[in-house]
């Protein structure tokens, strides 16, 4: 009883400071709509894709024109023509961001490639940067394609003239182009393809796995919960630092009663919080949250736990508020950043991605993605709800033994 | 004693809207000499401070000190003055010696004179074993000496001092007295404002009696005592209610004033030995006991009661 | 003198705080550091440090009778299984579809291919078609493109041999010339010999037809995760140099609510000496802080900030920027209660409006990009990216101007209030 006495008080200390509790709420659902919109923006451009110079100097040749229908083509970069003036700044164009790269056919390259030659083309590309290599991947591809074209109008000329002549070059010209043309049209529904499918998606109930938000969201509740750390290693804090610890002491409450009530307290606090933000996620950003509910109660609930014990693990240790923001946003960062709420593990290196699933985090953004990506059901969260529970209950251990009461 | 005045305080006014913080109050500070303003919580005697500190600026009137105005001279004054606020006033994070530094160089001392200075203060206030660790981990009466302190770098013509035995031990707040005494004795003129009848009564040459703004009552200890005139104090413990009984005493023949504190009731009477035996008995009728009796010269707390019929601690 | 004794006596107390301590120099180094640990070596063409992606495999294929040697579906098989596949696929053959979708349900393997029945016969067989199925983790982007990548480069040869025979006839039909088998057969090896050829190359990271050129930059970066350190770098420097000018302007509330403000008051000094002095405390102590972190990040991780007067210029706007708007923002809090949600929350939401937040993401849009120049956040990113990039003092004059203007703007403003209060 007396730890439900201290946990409402507790509570009602956090509603009536409303600043706190906006923080708390606000914060997290500004950046969420930041991020949707920036995203959202990205999106909804005339055209989101990378823009990519094209500068050609080999005006006569269909070589050339069927390189630029190539890139249009393509579903990752858009070719932008650029005259004369912009053509001798591409390579600056390049590096200051306003273009992802810059291909320059040269002067007779329809020519030589149709000659059976060695075709050159020139990209200006910063290979250092996602829009550059991306870019880069692109134009390769557009180019691979032209190349195949060309391999294929070249041997079927050269087939032809083993069984008849081609009278002039003129005609032999004529017949490459009709075979590239031949060539093009017929790679518009190639016989064989791929097509790609993500598992789950297969389900009755189908989980949104390409929503672009399916990394922000969890990854935004993830890191603004451990930001609850603040107000959890806080109450402690100011406990202590008014007195109102040790007159506690002198009424018949254990200390780990003491624990247990602003546990509690605390917990109700950081479950509301996320509450909130899987609410906004689901209705606003389209989320998939709501798929099994009981997994996501779990995980979330299990992650709040591990959340407050980390938060009485500061509070237990820290001798003033600046101490438990400065501890907390450290935790915030670290926890965040390799747990992946921020990236995906995936596109880190292989020594940060094992440190980082090692995070209680790391096992909270899987319990959340198996759900709202995976298409996977309840049975596929116990095992990240087991590990979050068996962290929280090191730290309350920690946080116990280490308990300075003044 | 110098009849020079260090302090001359002409038609002082302080208002907030409505509010009047200080009316109209004059008085004069001579040199050398501990003069107190005694008067209760919200008399008016910080915002005076504060004003002759040119810390607030006056609505009306004006005052001298060490010869320059308030209003017109403010570097001049505080170049004169040294202020010892009531609130501990540090830097937590600097030593003692770093704090006496800092302010020494707002007082304008620096080089050799400022170093040597602050090794004789740390002397005077006896931090110099503690001058290098940082404030934070002092005691609080050793935060309350390097308040003073710092007060005292500059060696002023003038220290004001406000209220600074408030909520002390009795063993800090006899040091400081002591060292009031001192640095009077070493020819310092101290303006020095409390609520503590028995400070101001010990330390003062010459008192300021001060309630809701205006100067009450002004003068020596005895000539402040005499307003009594030959009225008796007395002092009476009871046991129960004091409400019950004081209505009742405050009607009683001989009975000029009365007021209650806790426990405690201070009447002034005409003839103690008349008087008595009728409170006695008004204290049957409420059914209060009178646990001890003292009969005593009337002193500064009397005073205060004869003019506003109040407690000084009201 | 007596302004830069309160400068001094402020600086020397930021620095002995922790927390503000941690928060300038410690916090922004610890996040490049994640990053820079998170993301070392990625991004070289040479070599991508990309965990080994497990592939579940169901060949259903089943060739015509006739082209029995032509198993396409086996070769596909082989080719991914190549021994320089090793360190990006670790393939096994499973019995059929279901269970390897259920592998990759299970989270046992990552992607999961499912070769139809008709794959070698749709190769050779005109007007026939086929298609292959990926399945992959949904929570997975590299590892099943990658695969994406290598089938579809598998199935692009054979389609172009396809092709290739295709046009052939067509052409020889137009002009009246039949076409025999086995002409047909060498062109579609031919193809599939050139095909192969390219792979290759391009496996190797080199198309033969394409030339690639970096970007003119004054200064090569040492490596690409300096590029990346670089950026976040940036970001965070910017965010917590606006940081400590709001943080440090606080300490004028601090010392009021102490009564320390009050006591410098009594003392012979002018009123606007003392606020000058708290305001040149702000202008040092944040100049201390960002020497100390271009100093530290360009020796850990190897960051060249650019051309020393271009980097002058900036750190001279940066620094009148932080600091204005510190004191700006900071003279329209009451007390110290306030402060905290204030400066955390002013701070932030400028540094997200002002692009501080999303310096690694490309091809932003537009809007975002013009609204980012309403801040002096805003500015300060554009100038310190274009020194990055090696940009000259010609090139970063504009920001850095601006920066100034904005930032003396503020300090005014914040000034002008300060003064009233306390006049």
């Amino acid at each position: 009883m007396r730890i439900i006495d201290l946990a409402v008080k507790d509570l009602r200390q956090v509603v009536r400071d409303r600043k706190s509790a906006l923080f708390l709420v606000a914060m997290p659902i500004v950046f969420m709509l930041f991020f949707s919109l920036i995203f959202g923006a990205q999106g909804a451009q005339r055209d989101p894709r990378l823009p990519v110079g094209f500068v050609n100097h080999d005006l006569a040749s269909s070589v050339s024109t069927d390189l630029f229908s190539l890139l249009e083509g393509s579903d990752a970069i858009r070719p932008v023509v650029l005259d004369q003036k912009q053509a001798g700044k591409a390579g600056e164009l390049v590096r200051d961001g306003k273009l992802a790269a810059a291909l320059i056919v040269p002067d007779g390259f329809g020519q030589v490639a149709l000659a059976a030659r060695q075709p050159k083309l020139t990209l200006i590309v910063a290979a250092d940067n996602p829009a550059g290599q991306t870019a880069s991947n692109a134009v390769d591809a557009a180019v691979t394609r032209l190349l195949a074209n060309v391999q294929i109008a070249q041997l079927s000329a050269e087939a032809f003239e083993t069984s008849a002549q081609l009278a002039s070059e003129t005609e032999r010209q004529a017949y490459l182009e009709q075979a590239l043309t031949l060539s093009n049209a017929a790679w518009r529904n190639p016989p064989l393809s791929v097509t790609v499918e993500g598992a789950g998606a297969t389900e009755r109930d189908q989980p949104s796995w390409q929503n672009a938000y399916n990394q922000t969201s969890p990854g935004t509740i993830i890191q603004f919960t451990i930001y609850s750390l603040i107000m959890c290693a806080g109450v402690l804090v100011s406990e202590r630092k008014s007195g109102a610890m040790q007159r506690l002491l002198t009424t018949p409450i254990s200390r780990a009663q003491i624990i247990a009530g602003h546990t509690l307290g605390m917990l109700v606090v950081v479950l509301a919080q996320q509450a909130v933000l899987i609410a906004f996620s689901y209705f606003v950003l389209g989320i998939q949250y709501l798929r099994v509910p009981l997994a996501i109660l779990l995980v979330a609930g299990a992650y709040a736990l591990w959340v407050v014990s980390l938060g009485m693990l500061i509070g237990a240790v820290a001798r003033s508020d600046d101490q438990v923001v400065m501890w907390s946003l450290i935790a915030m960062f670290v926890f965040s950043a390799l747990g992946g709420a921020w990236f995906p593990l995936e596109f880190t290196g292989k020594a940060f991605a094992a440190i980082g699933h090692l995070t209680p985090s790391a096992w909270a953004m899987d319990g959340f993605q198996n759900i709202i990506m995976r298409g996977l059901g309840l049975s596929s969260v116990l095992l990240p709800v087991g590990i979050l529970l068996a962290y929280a209950a090191a730290f309350f251990a920690l946080a116990v033994w280490r308990f300075r009461f003044e | 004693m110098n009849t020079q005045r260090a302090i001359e305080v002409q038609d002082l006014h302080k208002d907030y809207g409505e509010i009047h913080a200080v009316q109209g109050i004059s008085f004069d500070v001579c040199t050398g000499e501990i003069f107190s303003l005694l008067g209760p919580n919200g008399a008016g005697k910080t915002t005076t401070l504060a004003m002759l500190s040119c810390l607030l600026e006056p609505t009306k009137g004006d005052a001298l000190v060490m010869g320059h105005s308030i209003r017109h001279e403010p570097m001049a004054v505080k170049a004169a003055i040294g202020v010892i606020p009531q609130e501990i006033a540090l830097y937590a994070d600097l030593s003692a010696r770093e704090n006496l530094s800092f302010w020494g160089k707002m007082y304008g001392l620096r080089g050799t004179a400022l170093r040597e200075r602050v090794d004789e203060v740390l002397g005077i206030i006896g931090l110099a074993d503690r001058q290098k660790g940082p404030v934070a981990k002092f005691s609080g009466g050793m935060k309350r000496r390097l308040n003073i302190g710092i007060g005292l770098l500059h060696k002023p013509q003038i220290l004001f001092m406000d209220e600074p035995t408030v909520g002390i031990d009795p063993q800090s707040r006899r040091n400081i007295l002591d060292s009031v005494k001192e640095l009077n004795r070493q020819g310092m003129t101290i303006l020095y404002t409390t609520h503590y009848m028995e400070e101001a009564q010990e330390l003062s040459d010459h008192i300021a009696i001060m309630d809701q703004g205006k100067v009450i009552a002004y003068g020596t200890h005895e000539e402040l005592v005499k307003i009594v005139g030959e009225l008796d104090r007395i002092d009476l413990m009871i046991s129960g209610e004091s409400e019950r009984v004081l209505e009742q005493w405050r009607a009683t023949a001989g009975v000029h004033q009365a007021s209650a504190e806790d426990k405690k009731v201070t009447l002034l009477v005409d003839d103690s030995n008349l008087v008595l035996p009728r409170l006695f008995e008004a204290a049957v009728r409420s059914g209060v006991r009178i646990t001890a009796v003292e009969i005593a010269e009337p002193n500064l707390e009397a005073v205060f009661l004869h003019l506003t019929g109040r407690a000084l601690r009201d | 003198m007596k302004m830069l004794d309160i400068a001094l006596k402020d600086l020397l107390r930021y620095l002995r705080t922790a927390f503000l301590v941690v928060m300038m120099f410690v916090v922004p180094l610890l996040m490049t550091g994640i990053f820079y640990f998170a993301f070392g070596g990625q991004g070289s063409s040479a070599g991508f440090n990309v965990p080994v992606t497990r592939v579940q495999i169901v060949n259903l294929d089943r060739p015509p009778a006739q082209s029995s040697r032509l198993a396409f579906g086996e070769m596909l098989i082989e080719f991914l299984q190549h021994e320089k596949l090793a360190t990006l696929l670790q393939v096994t053959i499973a019995p059929d579809g279901a269970s390897a979708r259920e592998a990759v349900k299970n989270r046992s393997a990552e992607v999961a291919v499912i070769i139809p029945a008709n794959f070698t016969s749709a190769a050779l067989t005109p007007g026939e078609g086929a298609t292959i199925t990926i399945v992959q983790d949904p929570a997975r982007t590299l590892g099943p493109g990658i695969v994406k990548g290598l089938i579809s480069q598998f199935v692009d040869g054979l389609v172009g041999a396809k092709i290739a025979a295709s046009v052939v006839m067509e052409q020889f039909g137009q002009r009246g010339i039949a076409v025999q088998a086995d002409t047909l057969q060498n062109v579609a090896v031919q193809y599939a010999a050139w095909a192969v050829a390219q792979g290759q190359s391009r496996g190797e990271g080199k198309n033969p037809a394409l030339e690639l050129e970096a970007p003119p930059r004054k200064v090569e970066p040492a490596s690409e995760k300096t590029v990346v350190a670089g950026l976040i770098m940036t970001g965070m420097m910017l965010f917590f140099v606006f940081y400590t000018g709001a943080g440090t302007a606080e300490s004028i509330i601090q010392e009021d609510e102490e009564g320390t403000l009050a006591r410098l008051f009594t003392t012979p000094t002018l009123h606007s000496v003392i606020l000058g002095g708290k305001f040149i405390g702000v202008f040092i102590t944040i100049i201390v802080q960002l020497i100390v972190l271009l100093i530290a990040s360009a020796l850990a991780f190897g960051i060249h900030w650019g051309e020393l007067p271009a980097v002058v210029l900036l750190s001279i706007g940066l620094v009148v920027a932080a600091a204005g708007f510190g004191v700006f923002v900071m003279s329209f809090v009451k007390n110290m209660r306030q402060a905290g949600p204030v400066v955390g929350g002013v701070l932030t939401l400028s540094g997200m409006v002002g692009g501080l937040f999303t310096t690694g993401i490309q091809n932003l849009p537009a809007a975002y990009e013009t609204i980012q120049l309403l801040t002096p956040h805003g500015w300060a990113l554009r100038g310190w990216k274009l020194a990055l990039a090696g940009g000259g003092v010609s090139d970063v004059l504009l920001p850095a101007l601006v920066m100034l203007a904005m930032g003396a703007v503020y300090f005014a403003v914040g000034a002008f209030l300060f003064r009233k209060r306390f006049a």
